[in-house]
């Protein structure tokens, strides 16, 4: 037993360090187009990561919920089927008051806390971003299933999931984090997709064994002094 | 069905050599590196008796100052963790 | 399954090798393709600004194997700071429909024919060449567009005025952005705005007039709301003609009656003086006073003709003019109480509120529109709330590219890169960067884009290329200009990426390269250049318009002109054009640089590498007299002008026989005409189709229920469209809304062609209709 736990410290060593690699080629990635000269201003609106733990106050609720045994509707696939592409804003699935006194408070009474939907046989799904309260900007309902002209959009795969250095280890974030950083939006709660789903909400500092790694770029992927 | 990956370290000078015999050595992927004189070495064998020739050879590699195992995995869970254990910093 | 799993094993495996080298000998390098293998399929995210509105924001597009994938907003870029809007998030879409123009299209014998680019282009110089030849050099035009990037705006003008020596170039930004334009330079002498976004982030307190920012500049907006979310000191007041999303959020909404805006204004003139608000040392050392022709007309007629004449006045005789706007007397005319006006006029006149007015078209298409430009910045002068940070008027752009292209490439009949046709000087630099004689550029002016058609129409104007533009919806008064351009007295190329109702008439249809399929710059409204690389290859022989615009002249004989590369012509163009800027008032930062910033504000200083984010302050713009706080520079006395501006009525207001106001405009979720934006499917399905919005009240009274179609009449022509009561925005009574994306309902059919006559740009707020049901 004792031989295993210091293969364990090994392996968790060596994701230390591929850790580092990932988190370096994000940022420098970014830098690709560096505008911070003139950044002089207050602090941006999207700080990446600002948004992690805004839930978490409701980890344990979505563990009793878990084991509550009502289910949601949600699946993977239907969770993409509301986006033009992974990371796109999700469209809005059922009728809409287009004219809200408050747009923001009245998407945020079902988006913002959760809960289940009679009507709809669902949990509302919870949004990543309940700060930024122009909601209609980017969510849009869908008022028919035609097309102006046919299109040949192929919406991209899905990123690859359960992507771990080793086996055994947490996988790393397929996605970045930018509008949703807040993870158990997607990935705690009733409306979380099961295959999606965090089996650990209560461990809410989620990045501390996650770290975002998209894939991307390959150019950017291994550190260099 | 073994997979492991080790560090491998050429004998000075002697790194170009060591790639090209690890390459046909059976079962064995290599990775060198490319500003450095080292190499990862990546070993897929199917089964104890594979894995126990392929050490033989890898040991009789001339070319070869140092191999470190870095991780391994089987189905047999644990097995064959708890043996590379065993050649960790031979 | 297994092989897979193989796979991935060995993958894992070879991962953790490397990584404990990595951790061995920091600074190891491996080949790459283990880590391409190990993380299938990369995604290459490239900057660029957004294709669709004049915020300008920066987009990172994700492309895999060659074909663009995703989109999200640049976190690095200071105008969206990562966010972005329903259109920005799916914009690459649209280069998927299967309709895509991906060849040259000749009509011939009444049938489009494909035909190779080659032979389309021939066609094009020839028919070009022999125009000229035969009816003389006005007799060809070119209508360009405020989504033309910076370098095929440049080779235009440089063909149409440095080449052939005509000034038939106009472009679509006439009918959004003429009337800013005018007030900048009737008011400063000199185009665009002196703030930038960052006013957002210090401004206590945001006055929108007539300007529905939360659909139509969705992303600032989102500022707005933000720091209202962080701060305590921060109110929004909505100032327009209808209720919409933005009143619903602002903190006041005040309605006013359809052209009232230029009493409001006048009005709270009087109060800023009348409450003793004026900053009077501000006003002595930095504004004179003026007044110009009054009772001017409104352009509907051919030929119209006007041209303003500036006479001095001074404060006392400004202050009498006020005297018929004391906010009780303009009630019954604005609609707005005194008590709100005098609210207004407290939050302008308070000095410990900072304030930024924003507008768009709402000010702009106005047939009084330049006069209300400058009303606004009378305002702002009074008050000296201007060019510092958080104090201002912000007058937003629509089109992306209309103040990069637009404005200062200067695609308009008047214009040239730098300055006016009718200048000696501005001539003559032209004449020198172009190598061309200086006496080949005319010095009058000759069609703005209204009267452009209307010479279409009369047989004037036999040829005409129009580009990234679709005039067949988006003029006022379709139902004149559509059967004028069905003409066979004009020859109409026209390239687009797609097929419109502007294609539909053309005699040569050139299929052109999407906003990512080639690399260009554009221009925001906050004087932001941004550069962006071409991501993918644009399908078939569809082309970028610069390269169309070289190849033709090239056909014509100008090839001396045009001796750009295919693969680099916007960089040498863009070196080219920045020559005319040169200086430090209007500076535009070199290529190197634009390519490393998501975007660089001009004036652009070399020698801290920085932008000049507020004009006209001597602490932040190199360029202002040092010894002065603030420099009109724009002006000979570097001051700014109070312009003497009355209220005068709209040409068309509700009778007996139309009873209502038509207002149109737009909807957050598509771009201009719609032929970008309703080709992506998830824009389409939220917004399918135009609509008529109603007040509950008018429509009860004409017994209409939601969703039934009615026809809107005027006395230009008549839409069928279906009703909308209680959804998007809801009108004022006695007034409807239409939104004119859409090309099977086009309400420009009903519009009118009246248009400001100092900008020339139309009215698209104002007209008579009447209602009736199918």
């Amino acid at each position: 037993m004792g031989r295993s736990n210091v293969i364990i410290g090994f392996w968790i060593v060596l994701l230390a360090a591929a850790g580092l690699i990932f988190i370096t080629s994000l940022s420098e990635e970014q830098s690709l187009t560096g505008d911070k000269a003139e950044a002089t201003g207050p602090s941006g609106s999207l700080p990446v990561e600002e948004g992690v733990f805004r839930l978490s106050g409701n980890a344990v609720e979505f563990m009793r919920l878990y084991n509550s045994g009502i289910q949601g509707h949600m699946d993977i696939n239907g969770y993409y089927s509301r986006r033009a592409f992974p990371g796109a804003p999700p469209v809005i699935p059922h009728p809409v008051e287009e004219f809200p006194e408050n747009m923001g408070k009245y998407c945020l009474q079902c988006h913002g806390k959760g809960g289940y939907v009679a009507q709809l046989s669902a949990f509302a799904p919870l949004t990543p971003h309940a700060d930024l309260i122009n909601c209609l900007q980017c969510h849009v309902p869908v008022k028919t299933s035609g097309t102006f002209a046919a299109s040949t959009w192929i919406r991209p795969a899905a990123p690859e999931t359960g992507r771990q250095a080793l086996p055994g280890s947490p996988p790393v974030i397929p996605h970045d984090l930018q509008m949703r950083s807040n993870c158990l939006s997607c990935h705690g709660g009733p409306s979380a997709p099961v295959e999606i789903r965090v089996s650990h909400p209560e461990r809410v500092n989620c990045l501390q064994c996650h770290v975002p790694n998209e894939g991307t770029s390959n150019k950017n992927t291994i550190w260099t002094r | 069905m073994p997979v492991k990956s080790y560090i491998a370290f050429p004998r000075v000078g002697m790194k170009e050599q060591l790639i090209e015999v690890l390459k046909k050595t059976p079962h064995c992927e290599v990775m060198p590196a490319l500003n450095k004189d080292v190499l990862v070495l990546v070993t897929d064998t199917a089964d104890d008796q594979e894995e126990e020739a392929l050490r033989q050879i890898l040991y009789g590699i001339k070319e070869l100052a140092h191999l470190n195992l870095v991780s391994g995995y089987s189905d047999k869970i644990n097995q064959t963790d708890e043996k590379s254990s065993e050649h960790d910093n031979e | 399954m297994t092989m897979n799993r193989r796979h991935f094993l060995k993958k894992a495996a070879a991962a953790s090798a490397m990584a404990a080298v990595a951790a061995m000998l920091p600074g190891v390098l491996f080949a790459s393709d283990i880590e391409s293998d190990h993380f299938p399929p990369g995604i290459d995210w490239t900057k660029a600004p957004c294709r669709f509105c004049g915020v300008g924001c920066g987009i990172l597009v994700g492309v895999q194997n060659g074909k663009a994938v995703a989109v999200k907003g640049d976190p690095n870029s200071s105008v969206n700071k990562g966010m972005l809007c329903v259109k920005g998030y799916h914009q690459t879409m649209c280069i998927s429909s299967a309709d895509r123009l991906t060849k040259a299209l000749v009509k011939k014998h009444g049938k489009y024919v494909e035909t190779s680019m080659e032979e389309a282009l021939d066609l094009v110089a020839a028919k070009m060449k022999e125009t000229i030849d035969r009816h003389g050099k006005d007799a060809v035009a070119m209508y360009t567009s405020g989504q033309s990037t910076i370098p095929e705006g440049y080779v235009a003008s440089k063909l149409m005025k440095g080449a052939i020596g005509t000034n038939n170039l106009e472009c679509n930004a006439r009918l959004c952005m003429a009337s800013a334009v005018a007030g900048f330079l009737t008011t400063f002498g000199a185009d665009e705005p002196m703030g930038c976004y960052e006013d957002i982030d210090h401004a206590n307190v945001f006055i929108l007039w007539g300007n529905n920012m939360a659909e139509m500049h969705p992303v600032l907006f989102s500022r707005l709301l933000d720091k209202r979310l962080t701060r305590k000191d921060v109110s929004i007041i909505d100032l327009a003609t209808r209720t919409t999303r933005t009143s619903k959020a602002a903190d006041k909404s005040i309605l006013f009656k359809p052209q009232g805006d230029l009493a409001i204004a006048n009005a709270i003139c009087y109060e800023l003086i009348n409450n003793g608000w004026v900053n009077k040392s501000f006003v002595e050392k930095h504004v004179v006073f003026r007044k110009g022709k009054t009772d001017i007309g409104y352009g509907l007629e051919d030929k119209f003709a006007f041209k303003d004449e500036a006479q001095p006045i001074d404060f006392e005789q400004y202050k009498s003019f006020l005297e018929d706007y004391r906010p009780d007397k303009v009630e019954a005319l604005t609609g707005v109480s005194a008590g709100d006006i005098k609210f207004l006029a407290s939050l302008y006149g308070n000095p410990n509120k900072k304030v930024v007015s924003f507008w768009c078209m709402g000010m702009n298409q106005h047939t009084r529109g330049t006069w209300m430009n400058n009303l606004v910045y009378n305002i702002h002068l009074l008050t000296g709330k201007i060019s510092q940070p958080g104090n201002g008027p912000f007058s937003l752009t629509g089109q992306p590219s209309a103040c990069g292209t637009a404005r200062e490439v200067g695609t308009f009949t008047h214009k040239l890169p730098k300055g006016v046709v009718t200048n000696k000087k501005h001539r003559e630099l032209a004449a020198k960067i172009w190598k061309v004689p200086y006496d080949r550029i005319p010095d009058k002016p000759t069609y703005h884009a209204t009267e452009m058609f209307r010479a279409v129409d009369r047989g004037e104007i036999k040829f005409i290329w129009i580009q990234a533009t679709n005039p067949l919806v988006s003029l006022p008064k379709t139902s004149r200009y559509r059967p004028g351009m069905q003409k066979k007295s004009c020859f109409i190329v026209v390239s687009d990426v797609f097929p419109t109702p502007t294609t539909d008439v053309a005699d040569v249809i050139l299929p052109a390269a999407w906003h990512i399929e080639k690399s260009g710059l554009y221009g925001n409204s906050e004087r932001r250049t941004q550069y962006w690389d071409r991501m993918t290859d644009a399908p078939g022989e569809a082309m970028p318009d610069a390269w169309m615009t070289i190849e033709v002249a090239r056909r014509m004989g100008y090839g001396d002109l045009f001796p750009y590369s295919k693969e680099k012509h916007h960089e040498e163009i863009y070196n080219e054009y920045r020559q005319f800027h040169a200086g430090k008032q209007h500076n535009m930062a070199p290529l190197a640089i634009l390519k490393k910033r998501s975007g660089v504000i001009w004036p652009y200083i070399e020698e801290t590498g920085k932008s000049t984010l507020w004009r006209y302050n001597s602490k932040y713009d190199p360029a202002c007299d040092p010894d002065k706080d603030f420099d009109f520079y724009g002006n000979a006395d570097g001051k700014a002008v109070i312009w003497q501006r009355p209220y005068e009525a709209a040409p068309e207001m509700p009778d007996n026989e139309y009873p209502f106001w038509l207002n149109t405009g737009r909807v957050i979720e598509h771009w201009h005409t719609g032929s970008m934006t309703r080709r992506i499917p998830v824009l389409h399905q939220a917004v399918p189709h135009a609509y008529v919005e109603l007040h509950p009240d008018d429509a009860r009274q004409l017994g209409i229920v939601n969703g039934q179609k009615v026809k809107v009449i005027s006395r230009r022509g008549t839409t069928i469209l279906p009703a909308s009561i209680n959804e998007r925005g809801l009108p004022a009574r006695g007034q409807v809304f239409v939104p004119f994306f859409d090309e099977k309902m086009l309400i420009n059919d009903v519009t009118l062609d009246a248009f400001c006559p100092i900008s020339k740009e139309p009215d698209y707020k104002k007209c008579a209709v009447r209602i009736e049901k199918l």
